[in-house]
């Protein structure tokens, strides 16, 4: 790829990510909605969110909440990594993607999950209150909500840190070993530091992730009246009576400032690790590592993890939809019903839902996929302001909270003319998700990217052929497994995908995240459940096929 | 979430003949002159079914969920087969804000907007967003659900007690709002137990619990009461409605009638009450917008929607209708001397004005939190 057209593909997706950015910049400094007539430039935005009580509680909780759930989510994350990239761990290859399930469930859905296990009338509450006499956990405290979410986000550190682990060679643990260090010893001083980057970026992921957390807190902390940068938000809304977009422009305003010194932060701590990058791309030998007798605690570590994340909710859930009622004095049996999937066969657009969900999550993950690879080929090995440019400008859409980001796509694509006649297609929601999701998908992506030796490349140009040629003919064929495995993570982000689509939602383009906040909020619960049951089966389904193929795929 | 039915036109105009046959019969209307008025309508009315026909396609932005609908929609197609109805069910904040921007962008937008919210729907007539439209239906509704020709109120919900049958001891529900407050200011067993609409964050729920002061100021007594029973508030229904069932919560405040008497049709373990002091009656504003692209077939919709068949549609899920002379189900229409309905009409406008409602969203609070 040549300079030019570098330069020329970094420029596109910097003008797709900056133009709802700026959109939402603007219209912080103006007194009513951009596109209405008699607006002015003025401050009362700032002004009113500063002297909001609300508005510091809000950054206090999603402080701590990020913090807290960084704190969880890392150190474990990381470890589940270790024990199934480098370690003889038994049943690994059926562990992995399992542990990847919480990422592909809404949160909202999987909150109502909890709610219905462990909530304080929770089916397995009420069974434990029957032998104890009571409820131990209180699932609506904060203390709660940090664990969960920090439990809920450790597929995330595990994404990143098991893909750093992959291009690992075994020998530095293996030197280890011969010296005599156990395998805890090998894990903490030689391996995760090896990956220290990784888990940087990782961390930095989650707590952006913290801020903008949405579902976990509107479930389990709002009715409480503990809220949350997101869910204050989401109230802005309505506290002026007609939507009062100024306000929740500049709260995401204030949440970019806070996340772009932390990237900046992330940036010169990192300057100096070359030394991180030699240890990539020499795939050669991994051999797990044997862990003998730790086996053991590690499967009790990983499994205590997996149920009360995924297990316990999704079971919940899954129940939930076969029942009438529950809670306190209700028998199972006796509440039992068919009915829910019944009534979900006759909504006359579920069909047509679960149709457009798959089409957008198949073909528009391969697509999203093959934009990323683009984007990161553009950057691939070049050490330039350009590629700094691009790794500022891709988190960027993570700082926006899903309605918001919905709003300004929505706003694009009513207001720029070229993209009109997209509006109300499934091409404007591709777009969508695929900005929303881009720092996500551009890291899965780099992440093969990097396991390919640069001498590789080198001895491509070194032949006679141009830069674009070595990226089509060399660097694409080899990471085709690994592109393969990033399209399937992206369908079972985009299955699950909704918030960002909202507005651009119209008859014929609806998608089941979409189904599922309509019915919430009229109380169609029933429904509600029975249509994340089926959900969860598609993306049963694509983790069941990552489980299948990905073993393969890993080692192209 | 949206859905549409046929939307596409050419397959709309290729509809069999039979049902068009059988409308007319049933109709009364003659063989020849397919675009006839219905009965009781006047003569010209002929001429915007007419040109509804012509336009062939209406577009629909409501608050009320698609499932709810697919009975009405059906037989508003039935009647007017060549007529394609894409509806796109939205909440309130987002049916607003989609409205308004599209309207700026001349990019086309909906031809009827059918809202819960009915002070943002007030709003968006006074903003001059709609056109005035006399609905020979008009005789037939009561005089508070009208504004100006322009506003029209197609339901008359009532705003409800809601309360677990199961694990609610019939001899503490309450039957008026001094029962209640007097309930949470005596019986601590209902500390965390009592849940209703967050008023910071739902719209609706500030318009119920303002409208409670204007009945009455013993509100404020009811609100500090909540407060120190530790109210739980939500932003929607299904969240509320769930705990409620499930025994998390025993007793919910101001409830939209129609949501919890869906719910009992299948989970008898749902009480639903309507205070016998006064009960609120609110209603789903539809409105045509002035930009309307389809404003004929608008009109044919929204005198279907007022109509005794349109309204006995509304009726079978329990929404309740508007009309004396359509039955409510048992249950869904308060005593007429104890219903204070929340009048269509500007009086709705003080609900946004700004100062006001941060200095009562500030009086509620500290109310809720005297400490």
């Amino acid at each position: 790829m040549n300079r030019s057209t570098r330069i020329a593909i970094i420029l596109a997706a910097a003008i797709a990510i900056a133009a709802p950015v700026l959109l939402v910049v603007w219209q912080s400094f103006l007194d009513g909605p951009f596109f209405a007539r008699n607006v002015h430039f003025s401050l009362g935005a700032f002004q009113f969110i500063f002297e909001d009580p609300k508005f510091y509680s809000a950054l206090g909780n999603s402080l701590l909440l990020a913090v807290g759930m960084t704190i969880v989510a890392v150190p474990i994350g990381a470890m589940l990594a270790f024990l199934l990239v480098r370690t003889d761990i038994p049943g690994g290859r059926f562990l992995e993607p399992l542990i990847l399930a919480p990422m592909f469930i809404s949160s909202i859905v999987l909150a109502f999950g909890f709610v219905v296990a462990l909530g304080p009338v929770g089916l397995l509450s009420l069974e434990v209150k029957r032998f104890l006499g009571f409820v131990p956990w209180n699932l609506y405290s904060r203390t709660s909500l940090v664990v969960l979410a920090g439990l809920v986000h450790v597929p995330h550190v595990f994404l990143y840190a098991t893909s750093a682990l992959r291009s690992l060679g075994s020998d530095v643990e293996e030197a280890a070993r011969s010296m005599g260090a156990g395998p805890m010893r090998v894990a903490l001083t030689v391996s995760l530091p090896m990956i220290s980057p990784s888990l940087l970026y990782a961390a930095l992921l989650v707590f952006f992730l913290g801020f903008e957390l949405f579902g976990l807190p509107l479930i389990l902390a709002d009715p409480q009246g503990v809220s949350v940068l997101a869910t204050y938000v989401y109230s802005l809304t309505n506290v002026l009576g007609v939507p009062s977009y100024q306000l929740m422009a500049v709260v995401v305003l204030l949440i970019m400032a806070i996340t772009l010194p932390l990237v900046f932060l992330q940036r010169a701590l990192l300057r100096n690790a070359n030394r991180y990058i030699s240890i990539k791309g020499k795939a050669a030998g991994q051999k797990p590592l044997g862990i003998g007798a730790w086996r053991w605690p590690a499967v009790a570590l990983i499994s205590a993890w997996l149920i009360v994340t995924v297990i316990i909710p999704v079971s919940a859930l899954i129940l939930r939809s076969f029942l009438s009622s529950w809670g306190e004095g209700v028998t199972l049996t006796e509440a039992f019903t068919l009915r829910n999937f019944r009534e979900l066969a006759e909504y006359p657009n579920v069909v047509r839902g679960v149709f457009n969900t798959l089409i957008l999550a198949f073909f528009g993950g391969a697509a999203s996929v093959a934009v990323y690879t683009m984007l990161n080929l553009a950057t691939h090995r070049w050490n330039s302001r350009w590629a700094t440019l691009l790794d500022y400008l891709v988190l960027l859409p993570r700082a926006l909270p899903g309605i918001v980001a919905g709003l300004a796509v929505f706003w694009i694509f009513l207001f720029v003319p070229f993209l009109q006649p997209f509006r109300q297609t499934l091409f404007a929601m591709w777009i969508a998700y695929t900005l929303v999701w881009m720092a996500y998908g551009m890291r899965v992506v780099s992440a093969s990217l990097l396991q390919i030796s640069p001498d590789l490349e080198e001895a491509g140009r070194v032949v006679g052929a141009t830069a674009g040629r070595v990226s089509i003919d060399l660097t694409v064929p080899l990471i085709r497994a690994g592109l393969i495995g990033s399209w399937l993570l992206l369908f079972v982000t985009f299955v699950r995908e909704y918030s960002t689509g909202v507005y651009l939602l119209s008859p014929g383009t609806e998608v089941i995240g979409s189904l599922l906040v309509s019915l919430w909020a009229t109380g169609g619960v029933d429904l509600v459940v029975a249509l994340s049951t089926l959900n969860i089966a598609f993306v049963g389904a694509g983790l069941l096929l990552i489980a299948m193929f990905g073993k393969r795929l890993q080692h192209g | 979430m949206p859905i549409s039915w046929g939307n596409n036109r050419g397959i709309a105009l290729r509809r069999p003949a039979w049902s068009v046959v059988a409308v007319c019969f049933v109709m009364s209307v003659s063989l020849q002159s397919f675009a006839r008025e219905p009965a009781g309508y006047p003569r010209s009315y002929e001429k915007i079914v007419e040109a509804a026909q012509k336009q062939g396609h209406l577009s629909i932005y409501s608050t009320t969920d698609a499932r709810e609908v697919s009975g009405l929609l059906r037989d508003f197609r039935s009647l007017y087969p060549r007529i394609s109805v894409e509806y796109s069910d939205l909440n309130s904040t987002e049916l607003y804000s989609r409205f308004i921007a599209e309207v700026a962008a001349h990019e086309g937008t909906a031809d009827l907007l059918w809202s819960l919210a009915m002070d943002l729907q007030i709003k968006l007539v006074n903003d001059g967003y709609a056109q005035a439209y006399a609905s020979p239906e008009k005789p037939n509704l009561p005089e508070w659900a009208i504004w100006k020709n322009e506003a029209y109120g197609t339901t008359a919900e009532p705003i409800a007690f809601v309360y677990n049958k199961r694990l609610m001891p019939p001899g503490d529900v309450p039957h008026t709002h001094a029962d209640l407050e007097r309930l949470l200011r005596t019986n601590p067993a209902y500390v965390g137990k009592i849940a209703t609409y967050n008023p910071e964050s739902s719209g609706t729920g500030f318009l119920w619990i303002t409208q409670d002061l204007q009945v009455t100021r013993d509100t404020w007594a009811l609100i500090r009461a909540m407060g120190r029973a530790k109210l739980q508030l939500y932003a929607s229904t299904g969240a509320m409605l769930e705990r409620l069932v499930s025994g998390e919560h025993l007793f919910a405040y101001n409830m939209i009638g129609s949501y919890a008497l869906e719910r009992q049709a299948r989970d008898p373990s749902i009480g639903v009450l309507l205070p016998t002091d006064y009960t609120m009656v609110a209603s789903r504003i539809a409105l045509i917008p002035a930009e309307a692209r389809n404003p004929d077939a608008a009109k044919l919709f929204l005198d279907y929607l007022l109509s005794k068949r349109g309204q006995t549609q509304l009726s079978a899920k329990h929404m309740t209708s508007v009309r004396a002379d359509v039955p409510a189900p048992p249950g869904s229409r308060p005593n007429a001397e104890r219903t204070r309905a929340i009048r269509v009409g500007p009086e709705l406008l003080a609900n946004l004005d700004q100062i006001k409602r941060l200095r009562f969203l500030k009086d509620w609070r500290r109310a809720m939190n005297p400490d």
